[in-house]
């Protein structure tokens, strides 16, 4: 993959953290956060919850220098004023024609305009008009070769009730445009689509529809615009002086909408937020469900795995909330299970998270136990769930798995159970012919899904809460029984089987790094300090080679241990120099990173065949390989020599 | 190039998409109206005469993107009728003790042969040199027409310096003349033919048109005044801005209708005045608003339309710099301000 590389190329953005195609981009030298943001379309006095504000010459005067009179000052602290690259932007091109015009009537004009653009001296050349007709055109090139930091994209509300078009068109944008610039929609557009919006690749807004609702006498709230004669009562300083005004409280819900989200996404649950906003259009809805359906790779591998925030399943869409699919596709391509398992035991969910400190899984335990305590290690646990599918006991304490919350019916949907289905078949392949499976699932929805172990391979399935809840007395008896049964009918392996605490560990690597990293890191050899909820040092020669994190359920592990897997890693960043200055990556310094780093993963800094660091990474590696300047991750540990 | 060829071809299929509707015959329309001449108010008289309309309009290029007068032109002229009609109008009309501007208009181009031959442009200036109170003589031409021998011939009948020579330039700016308006010409061509009028002892005024298509409001803003200083350069003493009205059967109807245009503000062309006579304190400046206050000339929002308009003619007729710092105001002022920039960042999708 070639990848154009200059030294000296800055632009004024760079990506702090990113979900999807979500960004937070903050100004290059002093990482003040900018976006997602608000442009007030006039200087005004209170600048605080604007991002930057323009200042044009009102009404337009006669001209005395009319190339610098049209300017984006950008919002930044007085402290950070100084080391910043730029205090603002001129607006001193635009094409002529309207992104209404036909690519016919437009075509000539707009070639001229790139040339024009690519002519003006550095300062000038920052903010790119972008028509809609022209995303896909391949003259864009040249804009994206410069440094250009802000790209206006006019002409999309066109496609707010074209669904299909709208979401292609997100889509081929940030396919199109580098990573580190920032997308303003201009225009009144409702705050109720903002997260949406943003979701989708935009970055900046406008406050213009706080002057038009404002005029209009519409009273915008949270939820939508009310006429200002009769709506939901406000209890703001605006709304509460003597005399109310509309304008400025209307202004405060567009920057309340904004904070919203730029708090969604510092917490990393803006795909609740938005699952929880789209609702208010159709449209929308709509268009999730397309990207959902046809681009997901997209945004899948531009959201983090690691995180600890809350997952909230609510509606349909959770199916394919990114982390949820990214989950079971690991689980599908990384998990292995332990060799020596000889039983597999599917056991239903719980509310309670890890599933372990609930009250049903310490039921099933302590009948486990009651059963045979010398078959306990050799039983694999297999959790079935909606919307993870199936989580393998080891994994139950990692992203999203302990942290996501469903609303609990018993209801199963046909693709729920077609998905999960597939996965639990695809898990089973790794267990020899002899396996026992013992089915401690109990309703409808999970009857379909075990149903088709037996129709579809030849393994024995025990059911042992077939006629019962499985927390009932009856069930656990018969889970007791049955494990008891099988316990004398001498399976027992020579070899000893793992403890339970390095199972976890190996599958976590492999579901973090790529299948078989987790043998090779660990062998038995391993010892272990800390207990649950601290984190877990891990020791290996009496140096610590690694810890497992409380907060995520992830590893971390140091670079000299991690050369092990340089070969089998799927987070790798190879570097540019043979050793790294200062604490961050940048981009010039990217040879190539792996396209299948996460934003927040830790990846491994190769030089000359050798890690060099471990770092976490700031955008995904798709984003790595198409960034020219700012900063793609952070060191955590380098390679002492 | 002075013709985008693109552009060209979407008027022109326009243009013959409507051409149907054109009427066949039409007498002579004239009216009298208050007028500011240089020397101070007086009456003006204007004639619409019906010739077969703008060549330009007629051409393969299909004409201005703007222009839908042609409908109204008939395909077959009368000009010895016209010339009768004229000469009874006036007859009837000017009275004894009060000073006269007459206004010669034809939708087109006054000195283009094709439109009225030339006998006819000396028949019809005769019946007009017969009178004394008539200081002024206005009439209509693209730039193309005008040469030396044009106004040579309209010498020998009048004095030419009662003469103004009315251009249509509309902007001094190729980009808009050529991608916007699908005028024919350039800025160029404007300025030669302002100086043989000049050099000849005759007068021009050159119109200039607020808001073209695709341009936005605030870029309109500047080009006009861009535009001003540029026209006075070039020794034109009077300017008038003319406010968009939207014509049926033209581009810029089209896009009205797909909701990609809105017609001026009379915000802008308030304080356009404001600006220029500020600038220019002894040019004249005229403001005709044409179809002001409704949805296909300039408004704003409706209760403060009947005022700005108002204040708008007094000004052209009085030339009153004072008449213009009367203070209006409206709700809709700050609106006005947020529509013009976003329409400016976006080039209006609304």
């Amino acid at each position: 993959m070639s990848k154009i590389k200059s030294g000296d190329k800055l632009r004024f953005f760079q990506p702090l953290s990113q979900i999807g195609l979500s960004r937070l981009l903050g100004e290059t030298r002093t990482h003040h956060p900018i976006t997602p943001g608000l442009i007030s379309i006039e200087n005004t006095i209170e600048k605080e919850g604007y991002s930057g504000f323009f200042d044009l010459p009102f009404p337009p005067t006669f001209p005395k220098n009319r190339k610098d009179t049209e300017v984006l000052i950008w919002n930044l602290p007085d402290t950070k004023i100084d080391k910043s690259l730029a205090k603002g932007f001129f607006l001193s091109e635009q094409p002529f024609y309207a992104s209404y015009v036909p690519d016919s009537l437009s075509l000539e004009n707009f070639s001229k305009y790139i040339d024009k653009f690519q002519s003006l001296d550095e300062a000038h050349k920052q903010i790119f008009t972008l028509p809609l007709s022209y995303v896909e055109s391949p003259l864009l090139d040249k804009i994206i070769e410069t440094d250009c930091s802000l790209y206006i994209l006019t002409g999309i509300s066109a496609l707010f009730n074209n669904q299909r078009k709208l979401t292609e068109t997100f889509v081929k944008l940030r396919e199109r445009l580098p990573p580190d610039i920032a997308i303003y929609l201009p225009g009144p557009i409702s705050p109720a689509y903002y997260s949406f919006l943003i979701y989708s690749g935009i970055d900046l807004f406008d406050n213009s529809i706080a002057y038009y609702t404002s005029k209009n006498g519409y009273f915008l709230t949270s939820d939508g615009a009310f006429s200002v004669d009769n709506h939901p009562p406000c209890y703001c300083k605006y709304c509460n002086s003597a005399k109310p005004e509309l304008l400025k409280h209307n202004e405060m819900i567009l920057k309340n909408a904004i904070g919203r989200i730029q708090y969604a996404i510092k917490t990393d649950t803006l795909r609740s937020l938005v699952e929880q906003d789209i609702h208010s259009s159709v449209t929308f809805a709509a268009s999730l469900r397309l990207y959902d359906n046809n681009y997901s790779e997209n945004i899948q591998s531009r959201t983090p795995i690691i995180s600890s925030a809350p997952l909230k399943c609510i509606g349909e869409e959770s199916f394919s909330h990114p982390s949820v699919v990214e989950f079971r596709k690991r689980v599908k391509e990384r998990y292995t299970p332990d060799p020596l398992s000889k039983i597999v035991l599917l056991l239903p969910c719980s509310a309670k998270k890890p599933y372990s400190f609930s009250r049903s899984h310490m039921l099933f335990r302590k009948a486990m136990k009651d059963g045979s305590k010398e078959l306990l290690n050799y039983i694999s646990e297999l959790i079935i769930t909606s919307p993870l599918s199936i989580v393998p006991r080891e994994l139950e304490n990692i992203f999203p798995a302990r942290f996501y919350d469903i609303p609990v019916t018993g209801q199963w949907s046909p693709y729920e159970i077609d998905e999960t289905k597939l996965i639990l078949l695809e898990i089973l392949k790794h267990y020899p012919k002899e396996t026992i499976i013992l089915n401690h699932t109990y309703g409808d929805g999970y009857s379909q899904i075990t149903e088709s172990i037996e129709e579809m391979t030849s393994f024995e399935v025990i059911n042992t809460s077939d006629s019962s809840h499985p927390t009932s007395k009856n069930s656990l008896t018969k889970l007791s029984s049955t494990l008891k049964e099988i316990s004398q009918r001498e399976i027992k392996s020579q070899e000893r089987s793992s403890v339970p605490q390095l199972k976890q560990i190996r599958a976590t690597a492999d579901f973090q790094y790529g299948p078989g990293t987790g043998k090779l890191l660990f062998s038995n050899a391993i010892k272990f300090k800390g207990k649950y909820p601290r984190d877990r040092q891990i020791f290996y020669e009496k140096k610590q080679v690694a810890t497992l994190h409380k907060s995520t359920g992830f590893l971390s592990v140091f670079p000299q241990h991690a050369q092990k897997i340089i070969h089998h890693s799927y987070n790798n960043l190879k570097f540019m120099d043979d050793h790294i200055k200062g604490s961050n990556i940048f981009a010039p310094g990217c040879a190539e990173a792996d396209n299948r780093i996460h934003p927040n993963d830790e990846i491994f800094v190769i030089s000359n065949n050798k890690i060099i660091a471990s770092a976490t990474a700031f955008v995904s590696g798709l984003d790595m390989n198409k960034m020219t300047s700012g900063k793609l991750a952070e060191i955590k540990k380098k390679v002492r020599n | 190039m002075k013709i985008n060829k693109n552009l060209a071809e979407i008027i022109t299929q326009i243009r013959n998409d409507n051409l149907e509707s054109r009427s066949h015959s039409r007498d002579l329309v004239h009216w009298e109206e208050d007028h500011r001449l240089r020397s101070g108010a007086a009456k003006a008289i204007v004639f619409i005469l019906p010739t077969k309309g703008c060549s330009w309009a007629l051409s393969n290029s299909g004409g201005c993107s703007i222009c839908g007068y042609l409908y109204d032109n008939p395909q077959h002229p009368d000009f010895e009728k016209i010339v009768k009609s004229i000469r009874g109008a006036l007859k009837g009309k000017i009275q004894k003790d009060e000073k006269y501007s007459i206004k010669l208009f034809t939708s087109g181009s006054f000195l283009d042969k094709k439109e009225i031959p030339t006998e006819f442009q000396v028949e019809i200036l005769k019946e007009i040199a017969i009178y004394n109170q008539i200081e002024e003589i206005v009439i209509e031409s693209r730039p193309e027409y005008i040469s030396s021998n044009t106004i040579a011939v309209l010498s020998e009948v009048i004095n030419i310096n009662k003469l103004e020579i009315a251009i249509g330039l509309e902007s001094s700016n190729n980009e808009i003349l050529r991608n916007s308006i699908n005028k024919g010409f350039y800025w160029e061509d404007f300025e030669k033919a302002v100086k043989i009028t000049i050099d000849a002892g005759a007068r021009v005024k050159a119109y200039l048109l607020f808001k073209p298509p695709f341009v936005s409001e605030y870029d309109s803003t500047k080009d006009i005044l861009y535009s001003v200083s540029k026209v006075v350069e070039s020794g034109v003493d009077t300017i008038s801005i003319n406010s968009i009205s939207i014509h049926r059967g033209t581009l810029l109807s089209d896009l009205f209708e797909k909701n990609q245009y809105r017609p001026p503000w009379l915000w802008s062309l308030f304080l356009l005045c404001k600006e220029i006579k500020t600038q220019f304190p002894d040019l004249r400046v005229i403001c005709d608003i044409v179809a002001g206050g409704t949805k296909r000339g300039a408004h704003n929002c409706g209760s403060c339309d009947k005022d700005l308009i108002e204040i708008i003619r007094e000004f052209t007729l009085t030339q009153d710099f004072n008449i213009l710092n009367k203070d209006v105001q409206c709700s809709c002022y700050n609106e006005w301000k947020s529509y013009l920039i976003h329409e400016k960042l976006s080039i209006s999708d609304l």
